[in-house]
């Protein structure tokens, strides 16, 4: 069955933690796109209002975190869930409300469940209007770069993305089309005129 | 409704006529012309027909079944027959995919290429690129079998029928075992699986509905075929080397 993907944001500080979480996501089948917040107000754009959002945010992180930056974070909105990593026990965790908190302490295991617990949450609410199959302005770029011969660090370079959104990416693209081989996607690429027979590697 | 679900699941037994058996799974017929058989059996019962082939009935029972009922499975009864009798089956079926079934369905790939012009060209240019490759990939598959896993198996049944575990024999099986063979079916499943959805899903308009849906059904054929290939060496070849490798394994001393 193909689901339409979810928009997830990771806000913290520390590459290992963003790291483990893209980790521990990588093992639920489930077609994500994730981005990574540091610090910048670039990405202050990336929640989607008819996408949705997944938020993962460090006590630490809002600490820190301009408050316009976590104001638009953490808005209410139908959409989104909100999931807090709770790396800091004297901060007041319920300020705001948070749909999930995950505990340093919490093993895999645990944050699996509670992780698929919430993306059960997601399929009760009401689908937007994208239809299902439809790839995104991005994936279609991937899948360009992919139908060229690109390799996914190749792509991460020219794209400035990380290679495991590349491969998020890569992940959502197959689910969405049916389509699991580079070969397969360079026909599908070929078929929407998305490159150049010329182009073909 | 419950006769209908029983008779298509009905155990084919050695005392029905072979007629019947067609009439029952027209699908079989590949299977059955596999073991050199050829059509115009009259009234003549399986084992009747075997005995006339020199074919071994329980055999040839077993490899029906398991083609004909996917739940079929006595792993007991074909663990049984040597070693000898699975290889030269799996054999006449990677004849058979290559021989018939890949050449009937690039022929048939080639037809698309009529409802293509110009530009438009390239749409059949990369499937019929797309379909070499997968060509390629299964004739490279199928070649590692025959020249390197075959001659390991029989080997490995020598020495373990003889009950003589050589230095040669244990060295053989540290260099390559039965646990490296599973590995290599992904990629080649993934590109007929592609190519499905693709004809499915994807193929522009100006292509003839008949002609898509005739490929189709040949791929949705080489797929069940191959399955049920994929199972018998996952659940007869592969158990049975292993349990053979293992007793070498323990019963070599230097």
């Amino acid at each position: 069955m193909v689901m339409e993907s979810i928009n997830v944001i990771i806000a913290d500080e520390s590459p290992l933690v963003r790291l483990g979480i893209i980790g521990i996501l990588n093992k639920i089948d489930f077609p994500f796109q994730i981005r990574e917040i540091t610090n910048s107000k670039r990405t202050i754009s990336s929640l989607h209002k008819e996408h949705k959002n997944l938020v993962i945010i460090s006590n630490s992180y809002i600490n820190i975190c301009p408050p316009e930056l976590t104001a638009v974070l953490l808005s209410k909105h139908k959409q989104t869930l909100r999931v807090l990593i709770h790396d800091d026990k004297s901060a007041f965790k319920t300020l705001p409300d948070f749909d999930e908190i995950l505990e340093p302490e919490d093993n895999e295991k645990v944050i699996i469940r509670k992780l698929e617990k919430l993306l059960g949450a997601f399929s009760t609410m009401k689908p937007d209007k994208n239809y299902p199959g439809e790839i995104s302005g991005r994936e279609k770029e991937v899948l360009q770069l992919v139908a060229m011969g690109m390799t996914n660090k190749e792509i991460a370079e020219k794209l400035f993305i990380s290679s495991y959104t590349v491969i998020t990416h890569r992940k959502n693209i197959t689910a969405k089309l049916g389509i699991k081989t580079i070969a397969g996607l360079t026909v599908y690429a070929v078929i929407h005129k998305l490159i150049a027979p010329l182009e073909l590697h | 409704m419950f006769f209908l679900n029983h008779r298509v699941t009905m155990q084919i037994h050695s005392n029905m006529k072979m007629a019947e058996v067609i009439h029952l799974n027209y699908q079989l017929l590949p299977i059955i012309s596999r073991f050199e058989i050829n059509l115009g059996f009259g009234e003549k019962t399986i084992k009747q027909v075997c005995h006339e082939y020199s074919i071994d009935v329980d055999f040839f029972l077993e490899i029906i079944n398991s083609f004909h009922n996917k739940d079929y499975f006595p792993k007991k009864n074909l663990q049984g027959f040597s070693l000898k009798l699975i290889v030269e089956y799996l054999q006449k079926s990677h004849y058979y995919y290559l021989q018939t079934k890949i050449p009937h369905i690039e022929l048939l790939l080639h037809q698309i290429s009529n409802f293509f012009s110009g530009i438009e060209s390239a749409t059949f240019h990369s499937i019929d690129h797309f379909f070499t490759e997968y060509k390629n990939e299964l004739t490279d598959h199928i070649q590692r079998e025959e020249d390197k896993v075959y001659p390991y198996v029989y080997a490995v049944e020598t020495a373990f029928l003889n009950r003589n575990p050589t230095k040669e024999i244990v060295s053989r099986i540290r260099d390559y075992s039965m646990n490296d063979f599973k590995d290599e079916h992904d990629n080649v499943e993934d590109k007929l699986y592609d190519l499905k959805n693709i004809l499915i899903k994807y193929l522009p308009l100006p292509v003839d509905p008949q002609l898509c849906q005739t490929i189709l059904i040949e791929l949705f054929r080489l797929e069940t075929d191959l399955n049920d290939h994929t199972r018998i060496e996952d659940k007869i070849l592969v158990p049975k080397v292993k349990y053979m490798e293992k007793w070498i394994l323990e019963h070599f001393t230097l």
